[in-house]
């Protein structure tokens, strides 16, 4: 190795380390052993931790939290500290525990890895059992497992009474997310579909491998619910405009369409209790008319 | 006028050739936009929803047949039409080549107009706010190039303003995705102007459909025109055209040929430089002759090409300008080298 090669390799070992003291020099928590400094990077751990967290407990939550537009707890967020996932940001604040969810922000998770200081990584749960675990996890790691298990009573209170009014015949319902991106079978998508009496009619027109439906098949498969995200618009996108065809348009006009605002299923949570709810008295609605 | 054409048997006889050549045409572009409504990705009884659409009955099948369908079927023969078109007029007019419809930059114009109208917000969430854009992106183009060619310059001005005009057009697009509001603009649109004619509805056929017309009525008076400039400027001055007026309709037409086009369909590359290529052999070099086969090729080209991707198996589906580009650039190449071969 030359002389300059050491010396690179040298002083990028030490600025690891450096970063590696840096967050181990950090508070290791209350008396009790809780966390004193959580950072989350990801919008469903935001929402998580300012909802099983003591305020101070909370370093900074992601960017996205404060959007009301696909935050569930916007208020909530209000006055935070938020960082964009950058290593920098993070590390500056000196965490004693990191939240990241499993597909957003790695390469900071990487480097955190890397200097000795892994995340809590949260993945996407396919089903309400995998919600209720990832609910379990989070609160205790924050060192407040009773408050998870108040919120996993609350959310399967609101399952039970929702699902009560569930009808038969069960309706044929389509998610129809921005550029066709549908909900597929064995994600908690359809597990809702399912709570709420509905059969997911994804499973026999079929998607490709990203989970897009053509609209052609969206259509002429007799869908008696298809459910859309109608709410506050965005930036424009191409994504949306397809949501806009007129072949959606008759649909709507045909009664056969009901609007659930996306970000009430997008984290797991008491609210997606609240997609079972609508999505029940939809059905009823349409079940009335027809 | 007519009569100082050279004229000999032999041209005679081609132009009866071509005259075959267009029935013959006809038929294939008919014969595929029947096979475009037939194929989709769901199937229905299409003779049955044709029977409910004309019966007036609002039944899903009928609903898919006119909203998605038959819009997918007249689009690509419109927009191939145009591009074929315009690759001949423009080859000829130039007498270069290797014009194609792109080349006086308004298909990057068209681009331009439809990504500042629909990212900048200037639409709100009005439905064809992306084609608008494009149109007045490439009226605003048409109108620069003609501001240039009504003062008098000649091809090669022509074509360096289009080259111009496509850079300026592209570094535009490139700043205005920057500052747009939506983080994924970019990527969206670069996936837009492979160009596709999926979902597109009966509402971008009205919208095109005047236009397109209009540029090809333009295009198509200049064919006489086109066959005397293959003699050069000056004889064709001294055989009476105006040029001012050729030039200004040729430009005004392809502008609007193309520039619906590209609003509604994105870019589709190659259709334009290679039709006239595989016409010209067919109907001898007089580029007037070769206007009509061209746009028709044009229209079975680019059906062909999105039937296609609708049987191809890989979802989502391919996009239209790579299938032509893909069938276009060897054959570009495979000419050229025969072209050597020759001299």
């Amino acid at each position: 190795m030359s002389n300059r090669a050491r010396i690179r390799v040298g002083a990028v070992s030490l600025m690891v380390l450096l970063l590696g003291a840096g967050l181990a020099g950090a508070g290791a928590g209350d008396a009790e052993g809780r966390p004193a400094r959580v950072v989350s990077m990801n919008l469903c751990a935001d929402e998580l931790l300012l909802r099983l967290a003591d305020r101070e407990q909370i370093a900074a939550v992601s960017y996205l939290a404060r959007d009301p537009r696909g935050s569930n707890v916007a208020e909530q967020a209000e006055g935070l500290p938020r960082t964009r996932g950058l290593s920098e940001e993070v590390i500056a604040l000196k965490p004693d525990l990191i939240i990241a969810g499993a597909f957003t922000t790695r390469a900071t998770v990487a480097l955190l890895k890397r200097i000795g200081f892994p995340p809590l990584e949260i993945g996407v749960p396919a089903d309400f059992d995998g919600m209720r675990g990832q609910i379990r996890m989070v609160a205790a790691a924050l060192g407040h497992p009773e408050r998870g298990e108040a919120m996993i009573a609350e959310l399967d209170a609101r399952l039970a009474e929702a699902m009560q009014w569930a009808g038969t015949p069960r309706l044929r319902a389509l998610v129809m997310r921005p550029n066709a991106f549908t909900v597929a079978p064995g994600s908690l998508g359809d597990a809702v579909l399912t709570a709420a009496g509905l059969i997911n009619v994804a499973a026999e027109i079929g998607q490709d491998r990203t989970g897009q439906v053509s609209l052609e098949a969206a259509a002429l498969a007799d869908v008696d619910l298809v459910i859309l995200d109608e709410g506050a618009r965005g930036a424009p996108s191409l994504a949306d405009a397809l949501l806009r065809h007129p072949v959606l348009a008759e649909l709507r006009r045909q009664g056969r369409t009901v609007s659930v605002p996306n970000r009430l299923w997008t984290c797991p949570g008491p609210q997606v209790a609240e997609v079972v709810t609508r999505l029940v008295a939809a059905a009823r609605a349409r079940t009335s008319l027809r | 006028m007519k009569a100082l054409l050279p004229r000999a048997s032999a041209s005679a006889r081609s132009r009866l050739a071509g005259a075959g050549l267009i029935v013959i045409a006809a038929a294939l572009v008919a014969a595929l936009v029947l096979a475009s409504v037939a194929i989709g990705y769901a199937a229905f009884d299409v003779p049955s929803a044709m029977a409910d659409l004309l019966a007036g009955r609002t039944t899903l099948p009928a609903l898919v047949l006119w909203e998605l369908r038959i819009p997918r079927a007249l689009l690509g023969a419109l927009v191939g039409f145009s591009l074929g078109l315009t690759g001949a007029v423009l080859q000829g007019y130039l007498r270069n080549p290797l014009a194609d419809p792109g080349i006086l930059g308004i298909s990057s114009a068209a681009a331009l107009g439809a990504v500042m109208v629909f990212y900048g917000g200037l639409a709100g969430s009005l439905s064809l706010a992306l084609p608008l854009g494009g149109i007045a992106g490439a009226a605003l183009a048409a109108l620069g190039i003609n501001l240039l060619a009504a003062r008098g310059t000649g091809t090669l001005g022509l074509i360096l303003a289009g080259v111009g005009l496509s850079s300026l057009a592209g570094a535009l697009t490139a700043l205005a995705l920057n500052l747009a509001p939506n983080s994924y603009a970019a990527l969206e649109i670069v996936f837009w102007l492979m160009g596709s004619l999926a979902d597109r509805s009966m509402d971008h056929v009205w919208l095109c459909l005047p236009l397109m017309g209009l540029g090809w009525i333009l295009m198509l008076s200049t064919a006489r025109a086109l066959d005397a400039l293959a003699l050069g400027e000056d004889t064709a001055a001294s055989l009476g055209f105006d040029l001012v007026s050729v030039r200004l309709r040729i430009v005004t037409g392809a502008a609007l040929a193309v520039g619906s086009g590209v609003a509604v369909s994105g870019a589709v590359g190659f259709v334009g430089l290679v039709v006239p290529h595989l016409v010209r052999p067919l109907v001898g070099s007089r580029p007037g002759a070769s206007l009509w086969p061209s746009g028709l090729l044009g229209a079975a080209l680019v059906l062909g090409a999105d039937i296609a991707i609708r049987l191809l198996p890989s979802r989502p589906e391919l996009k239209l300008g790579v299938i032509t580009a893909l069938v276009g650039a060897p054959f570009l190449i495979g000419l050229l080298f025969r072209r050597q071969g020759r001299t």
